[in-house]
């Protein structure tokens, strides 16, 4: 198979291979097919223009590109570096690449990285498919059998529970390897289902539920939180695919640490507007030098290095950013707009509906009290025609249903605003 | 519950609603916990409380600052001997060039206080400060590009992803403040030589997200976040507070997770912090002397000198660790237009900084650091003019200075050779300096770890030592 950018740049660019951008090729057919029919009906100027551009665009991605690795044909000679410094190879004797030899799986492995990826894959190997159980049940539960994720070896925890490590290592094998598959027996399993409630005996004893007494309780990541508020908004696009997007950046985060001198494409944020506001966090474009702030407020690390477990931390920052973030405030309005008109016609009714939406349970009798008094509350701030009205309802750029009263909206906007930044709303019990 | 006012608020925490107390009321130690810092740190009696470090960014020139060469002269124009170079590494902006001219300082250098300490004719204000200042002519960095540079000053290592100086800190000793956070990074920018930053320079690395450098900005949003969004006024967010508060609560007697109480802790923080973090923005409240003691600058929002006070102003209310970064001491083409700007923008301030911080009985407590991630080199890079002349990077030997808790004051430390380009004694590398910053507030480097990936961390890695003769 060709490959590209090997022989450019000394070296330095990504060696790759042409791959078929099925997406890409995709949407050039809808797209033309689109601008056939806006030019047969002669009008819509601008959209054509649009739609050429993005055509030209396609046009050029209809090919994506893998990133390849293979070995030289004649392999360059590995000296031991002195201390660990390259600049100081110790001459003398050159090695041979090999993998250690506990990594070696006999006849059918070079020793290379295909030797590993085999030793890597081989069905008598049980580390991989206990690596990957235990980190599906560190996502579920929060903490893996094993809590050093990261570290199976001498250095890392022994597993809590070295059968059922070894029973779901052997049904992954079993079940094809087939993560799906292994989501569903955890999260059906009676472990996970059981309530997440700390009985004092048994947290004084276990606090930090090694044994499974009691279910999982942890914070939703900066990305779940985010896509959950777009989610019971009815905002958030399910649109797979494409290319990373801008949403809302409180404005010159970029611009303070960057070049600044506009000759780079990179320096400046420029937010993108309508849907891709509203794409789920995956496909928020990250700058590593700059992390989407968010992200990082809630534990999502600066992806410089390699976390495969996090610290989950509690801070006034986060408090900051759900209640104040456009993000969180707009997917209250729509949240309030669905209250109004798919949740009834009472208080109760409405709150119901959204506290269902967001925590998968109805509030009890005080819980929806609390709120029903809190829209009372609101309802006398916000008049129809009030500068504060107006200035809630505007937050983020999509549009209100204005056939809705707005100080019935904006009062139960701030009531959608304090479910979202609940304690539970955010926690996965 | 009837709404409360700002004051009412305050009032109301004043009587057993703040933070703290509120999560002792709640039978949780958690908040306390995490604010704590590590037992046993400090691990012997610190001399310096907390911390201001004013970082250089660029590689400011350490010739025509702190360390007169006039030996140079000698050498104008001519190549540099090769007994000098001894074949090291140098980049590949200059590697190309067919000559290495010596480039003598075209700024003139006087000795200053009791001490005789030498500033070039640049730092005219940090010159008055001669006597407070241990000089250190010997610094010697690994990098010798500035983001593995900066990198490895503020985070011990030039690969990214290890936490940062301030984070360290922040995690042995905890916070000094109830209403603000721990660590606060601050940019600003230069005219001439600009490179880019990071936020992993103040990034938490492996340590808790919490111990990361929270930025402050010079915009109307002084912390992300911080505004309350169009159209809902203070009074309302009080009462939706209230709301929360009242709800987490029964969320926390239904399942009694700890984390509960923390939140509640956490959003009522936030709240103070609404109005702790303006209050300290808003300087006008200082009176004219300090302003102009800070210079012309100082009422603009996001310069350097602005900044320097309101470095001030976060020790003066128990923060840590302020660190700040001047962009524009990367002067590869036309040093000596460039590094008058950059003197105007740093000098008066940093050392106004320094009488400031001494008239409060401050200076004692608190240790600042001035300095970037590598120095320049001797030779010329590009064009030479007497007056125009660039210099590349030179990690080999660069000045910094330090101040305050527990530096011994009015002392120049190391030396280097007449071209200011390998260092002739004393040599102080960047992971001394960490282990000397960190014992000065009373931390042992070696036993401030964290482990991660199968072994200890920390910000020293296996090197490092704690340098005495810099200290008091």
């Amino acid at each position: 198979m060709p490959e590209k950018g090997i022989d450019g740049r000394k070296g330095a660019a990504k060696p790759f291979v042409e791959v078929p951008n099925e997406r890409a090729v995709a949407e050039l057919g809808e797209r033309k097919a689109q601008l056939a029919e806006l030019e047969k009906a002669g009008d819509a100027k601008e959209q054509i223009e649009k739609l050429k551009r993005e055509i030209k665009w396609l046009g050029r991605h209809q090919k994506g590109m893998a990133m390849v690795m293979q070995e030289l044909p004649d392999r360059r000679p590995t000296y031991l570096l002195k201390r660990g410094d390259y600049q100081h190879p110790d001459k003398s004797v050159a090695i041979p690449p090999d993998l250690p030899g506990v990594f070696k799986t006999g006849k059918e492995a070079p020793s290379d990285r295909l030797g590993l990826a085999r030793w890597i894959a081989r069905a008598e190997n049980p580390l991989t498919a206990r690596v990957t159980v235990n980190r599906l049940w560190q996502h579920h539960f929060g903490t893996g059998i094993v809590r050093t994720a990261e570290d199976f070896g001498t250095r890392g925890d022994p597993p809590s529970h070295p059968e059922l490590l070894d029973w779901l290592a052997t049904e992954f094998v079993r079940l094809g390897w087939d993560l799906k598959a292994m989501h569903r027996l955890i999260v059906t399993s009676a472990t996970f289902r059981q309530a997440s409630r700390f009985e004092t005996n048994v947290a004084s004893k276990d606090p930090m539920n090694r044994l499974l007494a009691r279910g999982p309780r942890m914070r939703l990541s900066g990305a779940a939180i985010r896509d959950q508020a777009l989610l019971v908004a009815g905002l958030l696009s399910e649109r797979q695919g494409g290319q990373a997007v801008k949403p809302y950046q409180p404005a010159g985060l970029w611009e303070e640490l960057s070049f600044g001198n506009g000759k780079t494409t990179i320096d400046f944020y420029e937010q993108d507007h309508g849907e891709n506001l509203y794409r789920r966090t995956f496909y928020t474009f990250w700058k590593r030098t700059v992390a989407p702030p968010q992200l990082a407020i809630f534990d999502g690390g600066g992806r410089e290095a390699c976390r495969v477990r996090g610290d989950t931390t509690n801070t006034p920052m986060q408090a900051l950013n759900l209640q104040n973030d456009v993000t969180f405030v707009e997917a209250a309005r729509h949240l309030a707009q669905r209250m109004m008109r798919e949740g009834g016609t009472t208080d109760a009714d409405r709150i119901s509906f959204a506290w269902r939406l967001v925590m998968g349970r109805m509030p009890g009798r005080e819980e929806s009290e609390v709120l029903v008094h809190a829209a009372g509350r609101h309802r006398e701030k916000y008049a129809d025609a009030n500068e504060e009205t107006i200035k809630l309802l505007g937050n983020g750029e999509s549009s209100r249903d204005d056939s809705l009263p707005p100080h019935e909206h904006a009062a139960l906007t701030v009531v959608a605003l304090t479910i979202l930044n609940l304690d539970e709303a955010i926690t996965l019990e | 519950m009837p709404d409360l006012g700002r004051r009412q608020f305050l009032l109301k925490s004043a009587t057993g609603m703040g933070a703290a107390a509120l999560a002792s009321m709640l039978g949780t130690s958690s908040f306390a916990a995490s604010d704590g810092g590590l037992s046993g740190v400090p691990h012997f009696a610190p001399k310096a409380k907390r911390v201001i470090f004013l970082f250089q960014s660029g590689g400011p020139s350490q010739m025509d600052l702190f360390d007169p060469k006039p030996q140079m002269e000698a050498y104008f124009d001519k190549d540099i001997p090769d007994s000098v170079r001894m074949g090291q590494r140098i980049t590949t902006m200059t590697s190309g060039q067919k000559r290495f001219p010596i480039a003598p300082s075209m700024f003139k250098f006087q000795q200053y206080g009791q001490s005789g300490q030498w500033f070039s004719e640049l730092l005219p204000h940090t010159a008055t400060i001669a006597d407070k200042l241990c000089v250190v002519k010997s610094m010697v960095t690994q990098a010798i590009n500035h983001d593995p540079g900066m990198t490895f000053f503020q985070t011990g290592s030039q690969i990214s992803g290890r936490p940062s100086i301030g984070s360290w800190v922040s995690y042995g000793l905890g916070k000094g403040n109830m209403d603000l956070p721990s660590f606060v990074a601050m940019t600003s920018r230069g005219k001439g030589g600009v490179q880019p930053l990071a936020d992993r320079l103040w990034g938490s690395g492996f340590l808790p997200t919490t111990h990361q450098g929270v930025k402050f900005r010079g915009s109307s949003d002084p912390v992300l976040y911080l505004n309350d969004p169009p159209g809902i006024s203070r009074a309302t967010k009080r009462t939706m507070l209230d709301d929360l508060d009242t709800l987490n609560r029964k969320r926390l007697d239904a399942v009694g997770d700890p984390e509960i109480a923390t939140r509640i802790a956490q959003y009522e923080l936030a709240f103070r912090m609404q109005a702790s973090v303006p209050e300290l923005m808003n300087i006008s409240g200082e009176p004219q002397h300090i302003l102009d003691l800070y210079g012309p600058d100082v009422t603009k929002p996001g310069t350097y000198a602005s900044q320097c006070l309101l470095a001030r102003r976060l020790v003066e209310r128990g923060v840590r660790f302020v660190q700040l970064f001047h962009i524009g001491w990367d002067q590869h083409a036309n040093l000596p237009a460039d590094i008058g700007g950059q003197c105007r923008d740093t000098d008066q301030p940093s050392a106004s900084l320094i009488k400031d911080l001494e008239a409060r009985g401050l200076l004692d407590e608190t240790l600042v650091v001035w300095g970037g991630e590598f120095g320049r080199t001797t030779y010329c890079q590009g064009d030479f003019k007497p007056d125009k002349y660039g210099r590349d990077h030179h990690p080999r030997c660069f000045s910094i200075w330090m101040a305050g808790g527990g530096i011994k004051p009015g002392i120049s430390y190391g030396g280097t050779d007449d071209f200011s380009y390998n260092i002739t004694e004393n040599p102080v590398e960047v992971h001394d300096l960490h282990a000397t910053m960190l014992h000065l507030l009373g931390i042992d480097h070696k036993r401030l770890t964290f482990r991660v990936q199968g072994r200890d961390f920390r910000l020293t890695d296996v090197h490092g030592r704690a340098v005495q003769a810099l200290m008091a």
